[in-house]
């Protein structure tokens, strides 16, 4: 690339798009050889270029005196001189703004780029938006729906190039609808589409409320967006879709994006496995392989969303994300071939550089999502020992990946991966951390010793780190040395169980520092902190201390911890050195540290002045010194410290000195200020997961863990800080809380349910099996199926979908949605299949199931909602229903059980015993039930016909009717609700009849609570349907 | 998540392409100081011993390769994985390679506003759009000829 062309034999600058007069300029300004020259040259060349854009604007009105190509080059030599000048030049181009406003509307396309290209270039500056937001969004909205495609492309890029820099496109109605229109609309081509996806990505960033502020739109705009997904083939629009969708899944709504779980398995399982099989069946497009690989920008930015929309094993309640143990397995099984099959790539050796980056881009991208995929402790470890073979790797590169990526697999997937990674590799990562020259490379060997350190371990890791700070030959950047420092500093105090040693490695630590120019204050204060609060450690840290100061050389952070600590407790050392010689150690240090560090020291001498009386005479002196200094703190001091003195002196007042320097109390300071020092380390950090649960750390270490917590809490030492929470929530600051008031998922009341939902849920209430939905389109039955007699609460749910039309329904996905999922959930859904397939051929069907177990008593309105996706003839849908699984659902009928057969008798008995034990808890009741028009139509017939169906629809649902003659018009009904976790609840009921079409309903529980009220309500909604 | 900027400067630190997809700073001295300091930080750096990912800031680190005498440098999120931003570059240059034939710094300065067209087919929103340089190269000549 260094070869030199001549502008004259360049083939660009010869075909007809190029720029004339702009390449004579840039030729020019190449050739002045001294930078004033070239200044000039671009001052004149702006002087000219003003006086042209000054007639211009003169002249207009009648014709355009400029012409577009005079324009074109103006505003062009002026972005190159922007460029050039290394943006400097700024104020010197603004007076072209107006031009440039007019080549935005020029109808020639390369007017119109250059116009664009150069507000691309300037719109990250405040003043030009300012200046220019009002036309240019104007002509944007034009251009957006432009009849010519190149038109609406630039206005799209410019869009994804500048909606983030400034807002006033994103909040501008006209251009978010725009955008949104061009993405979904069908006659839009591919190009386009895939430009719109990115342009409206960029204005979502700027402006989540484009699809937050309204619920219908969010739920219908978001639903066209997942639809781009459909085709899992189309390489070139699912890369431009998927960072929108994972943008909305991480700070819109994950909720509505986990029904794309089987399209992206798809993506990914054609790029990652099929895509690099060897077979000749492998089809994969050559023009989307980079580098031998199957489109590898696809595999990351899938295995990006799906990290977001899978969650974690450690973190169970994550509201409407997906749960490792609620996938379908078959798509679980794909993926972690997927990660097999990486595996086995990565550690391939590729024979081009860029072959072996791919292929260790997908590899560290799927080992790290691996950790979703609720991997064994085996595979967990082969994932270890599969990376740790790339750490002796002769690329820096992959070294670097492979410790970056073992970083983030110690924390995700904690004990079976650090152990793995420590018993069998720490030799290796020593030597990295002595042998390498990258600083970017020892941080991340540094992040990785940090991640899984502990109390077994800490010595030898400390050690190994105060090693590499005091070796002369690893000069790293100051920077990482502190950082180091830092880290060290938080082990010793997170992990030490032998209390000398941390306070040794501390204070050989902070002696470091005068020679690597660590400069830490919190490293010493916190340390000053911690003895200050362990009484046992006073005099051995003063004691250190003074050995410290009596070397040549003691570091400030060391004078300023002596400093400190002296001054509180050298009365405890008199018998190792003299208050007058403490004196003069201290007297000498003074005048080799900064002026904090001396304004410290004369704190010290009047808190020594105060216990050790004989030096007295030294001190005045000292301060009588001082008050010549020229710093106007020190001066201040000496002279208040003084007038202290001759108040206890002169007047006999101690009171003052004593007050003023009593001794420190403790420190409650909890948090550790280091800890924010810590950068960009993974939020839970597996080393504190060693110590905070139990199950993880073997029983030695948490012996030993305890034993350090007591030698410390005991005294009163800060706590160890806590660990460090997890961030996830305050990262989405914009998701909504998971739960609303009533503690449901907000994502599931927040679904707008389709029209005529509730004739199928009623349906579901009464019938076991019948029609869900029906449409012009689509049908759906269901049938609920007692999945074992002895556990009445637990049901499959089959769905079927059936196409009505003469075309095919496409892209077909479901998600079911439970009303609370964190929490003690009433109930939960497991074993969700997808649908047998995503396209219906016309006339035919297509099955799903899955299971609801019920574990406490609800409300059959907050039962699953089915959120059905297709599309048909190239419109998209979205039906929302609420499927109903009600505690009548669970009743099992006096035929499978007959010992539940009630006499009249027992039933008033049992009423009765029911109305001494509970009173009025547990019973509820409903008049005048009106009912529905099959009562009507036989009302007027027979009361005996109704009394009749009622009872039908009652035995329906499972209970069982007292068979009596004695009281007429009323039906007495038992059953018994089943539970998971609650167990089973007896149920009496009265239903009256009334002649005017009208029922009543008294229903009694073995239960006090809302159980009574729950059963009516299913009952209410049968007899109303 | 996504690319923060693009930058490309010589050896000399004369830059030739800058691309911003984030606001840095609303203060147009600091983006020079910005340019100034990454031009610094990554001219520092051997490049037979060192990595070619070098942590910038407390939000950005910075991906970057040199061809020749020209460095192309990336800014992300501190948290996203970098290997596939070394790949965003490669397609870059090779696209640059393949429309220019052999591309070397003068094409890059000559034809400045024809980069921009490139980079604007590959990247927008701070995403790669496209990947196949059949279609990109095809799109682009016809671009290119569009009066």
């Amino acid at each position: 690339m260094d070869r030199k062309k001549s502008l004259i034999n360049s083939s660009v600058s010869n075909n007809n798009s190029a720029i004339k007069g702009l390449q004579l300029f840039i030729a020019d300004l190449r050739s002045a050889q001294q930078a004033q020259e070239q200044e000039r040259r671009i001052q004149s060349e702006i002087v000219k270029i003003k006086q042209h854009f000054d007639a211009a604007k003169k002249k207009q009105g009648n014709h355009d005196r400029l012409g577009g190509y005079q324009r074109k080059k103006y505003v062009a030599k002026l972005a190159y001189i922007y460029i050039t000048s290394n943006t400097t030049k700024l104020n010197d181009v603004l007076f072209g703004l107006d031009q440039i406003a007019e080549l935005l509307k020029s109808n020639s396309f390369s007017e119109k780029f250059i116009g664009y290209m150069t507000l691309e270039l300037l719109y990250e500056h405040n003043e030009v938006v300012t200046k220019i937001n009002d036309e240019v969004n104007y002509q944007l909205t034009k251009d957006l729906s432009s009849s010519d495609d190149n038109f609406v492309m630039l206005a799209l890029n410019f869009i994804g190039v500048v909606g983030k820099l400034t807002n006033r496109l994103a909040y501008n109605d006209d251009i978010t609808t725009g955008v949104f229109k061009i993405l979904r609309s069908p006659t839009s081509s591919i190009y386009l589409k895939k430009k719109s996806a990115l342009a409206f990505l960029a204005l979502l960033k700027s402006n989540h409320s484009i699809l937050t502020d309204d619920l219908q739109r969010k739920q219908l705009w978001i639903q066209r967006i997942l639809s781009l997904l459909d085709d899992t083939e189309n390489y070139r629009l699912t890369l431009a879709t998927i960072p929108l969708i994972e943008f909305i899944a991480k700070h819109i709504d994950p909720g509505y994006c986990t029904r794309l779980l089987p399209q992206l398995t798809a993506i990914l399982y054609n790029c990652v496995v099929t895509g690099t099989s060897t077979s000749s069946s492998n089809q994969f497009p050559l023009e989307y392989t980079f580098a031998n690989m199957p489109n590898p920008w696809l595999i990351t930015k899938v295995v990006s969303l799906l990290s977001i929309l899978i969650a974690s094993p450690t973190e169970r309640d994550s509201g409407s994300l997906l749960q490792t143990n609620n996938i379908d397995i078959e798509l679980l099984n794909k993926l972690r071939k997927c990660v097999s099959v990486a595996i086995e790539l990565g550690t391939r050796q590729g024979q081009d550089p860029m072959e072996r980056i791919v292929q260790n881009t997908v590899l560290f991208s799927l080992i790290n999502f691996a950790s979703k995929l609720d991997p064994s402790d085996e595979a967990i470890s082969n994932s270890v020992s599969a990376l740790c073979s790339l750490l002796a790797s002769k690329e820096i590169n992959i070294r670097y990946l492979t410790l970056d990526s073992l970083v983030k697999l110690c924390s995700s997937s904690g004990k079976p991966a650090i152990d793995a990674v420590r018993y069998k590799h720490l030799d290796m990562i020593f030597h990295l951390l002595n042998t390498e020259r990258d600083s970017s490379i020892i941080r991340k060997v540094v992040d990785l010793l940090y991640t899984f350190t502990d109390v077994e371990n800490v010595k030898i890791i400390v050690d190994g780190l105060l090693q590499y700070i005091l070796s002369p030959k690893n000069l790293a950047e100051p920077q990482i040395k502190s950082d180091i420092a830092v880290k060290i500093a938080i082990l010793t105090e997170k992990y030490a169980t032998d209390i000398n040693w941390f306070v040794i490695i501390s204070l050989k630590l902070l002696s470091l520092t005068s020679n690597t120019t660590i400069n830490d204050d919190e490293i010493w204060q916190r340390l000053c902190q911690i003895v200050v609060n362990n009484p046992s450690l006073h005099r051995l840290t003063c004691e250190q201390l003074v050995d410290y100061l009596c070397k040549k050389q003691a570091s400030e952070a060391i004078v300023k911890a002596a400093a400190f600590l002296l001054g509180e407790y050298s009365s405890l050392l008199t018998d190792k050195i003299s208050g007058v010689n403490l004196f003069s150690l201290l007297a000498e240090k003074y005048f080799s540290v900064s002026n904090v560090a001396k304004a410290m020291i004369l704190t010290t001498m009047i808190k020594m002045y105060k216990t050790s009386p004989e030096i007295g005479s030294n001190v005045i002196k000292f301060f009588q010194l001082e008050l010549n200094s020229l710093d106007i703190e020190l001066q201040t001091r000496s002279f208040e410290y003084l007038n202290i003195i001759q108040l206890a002196k002169v007047s006999g007042n101690v009171d003052v000195l004593q007050i003023l320097f009593e001794p420190m109390p403790p420190f409650n300071s909890k948090s550790n200020p280091l800890l924010k020092r810590l950068g960009s380390l993974p939020t839970s950090a597996g080393s504190t997961t060693l110590i905070n649960s139990p199950s993880v750390a073997s029983s030695s270490t948490s012996d030993l863990a305890s034993k350090r917590t007591t030698s410390f809490r005991s005294v009163g030492v800060p706590m160890a800080p806590p660990s460090r929470k997890n961030t996830s929530s305050d990262e989405n600051p914009n998701v909504d809380s998971f739960e609303d008031f009533s503690g449901k998922d907000s994502y599931y009341s927040r679904q707008i349910l389709a029209p005529n939902w509730r004739e199928g849920f009623t349906r579901m209430i009464s019938h076991k099996q019948g029609v869900l939905f029906t449409s012009s389109l689509i049908k759906v039955f269901y049938r609920i199926i007692t999945v074992d007699p002895q556990q009445p609460f637990a049901f499959h749910i089959r769905l079927a979908f059936i196409n009505l039309t003469e075309w095919e329904i496409t892209g077909l996905s479901t998600q079911v949605i439970a009303s609370k999922t964190q929490g003690n959930p009433e109930y939960v859904i497991t074993n969700v299949n997808v649908p047998s397939a995503a396209t219906i051929k016309p006339n035919k069907r297509v099955e799903q199931s899955y299971e609801v177990s019920i574990r406490k008593p609800f409300d059959v309105e907050d039962s699953p909602l089915l959120a059905i996706h297709f599309k048909c003839g190239g419109s998209t849908n979205t039906i929302n229903l609420k499927t109903a699984i009600g505690m009548t659902t669970t009743l099992v009928s006096g035929e499978v059980n007959p010992s539940m057969h009630l006499s009249l008798p027992q039933f008033i008995s049992r009423w009765k015993t029911l109305s001494e034990a509970l009173g009025k808890d547990g019973e509820y009741q409903i008049s005048g039930i009106k009912l529905n028009k099959d009562f009507r139509k036989i009302e007027t017939v027979d009361l005996e016909d109704g009394l009749l169906l009622l009872k039908q629809i009652v035995n329906r649902l499972g209970f069982d009717i007292v068979e009596q003659t004695s009281v007429h018009g009323t039906l007495f009904v038992s059953g018994i609700i089943h539970t998971k976790s609650e167990g089973n609840f007896g149920c009496l009921m009265k239903v009256q009849y009334q002649e005017n079409g009208l029922a009543n309903v008294t229903c009694k529980t073995t239960t006090a609570g809302p159980l009574a009220k729950y059963i009516v309500e299913c009952i209410r909604n049968v007899l109303t349907k | 998540m996504g690319v923060q900027f693009i930058l490309c400067f010589n050896k000399q630190g004369v830059v030739r392409l800058v691309r911003w997809f984030d606001v840095h700073s609303s203060d147009s001295q600091r983006s020079q100081d910005t340019i100034a300091h990454i031009y610094r930080l990554i001219s520092s750096r051997d490049h037979k011993h060192q990595s070619n990912f070098v942590e910038f800031s407390d939000s950005t680190k910075l991906i970057y390769r040199r061809y020749a005498g020209l460095y192309f440098v990336m800014g992300v999120d501190l948290l996203d994985d970098e290997p596939i931003y070394l790949c965003h570059i490669h397609l870059f240059v090779e696209v640059l390679d393949a429309f220019f034939g052999n591309v070397c710094e003068l094409d890059i300065v000559f034809n400045f506003y024809k980069v921009y067209m490139i980079m604007d087919e590959m990247f927008i929103g701070g995403e790669i759009q496209e990947i196949s340089k059949d279609m990109l190269l095809e799109r682009l000549s016809t671009l290119d000829r569009l009066d």
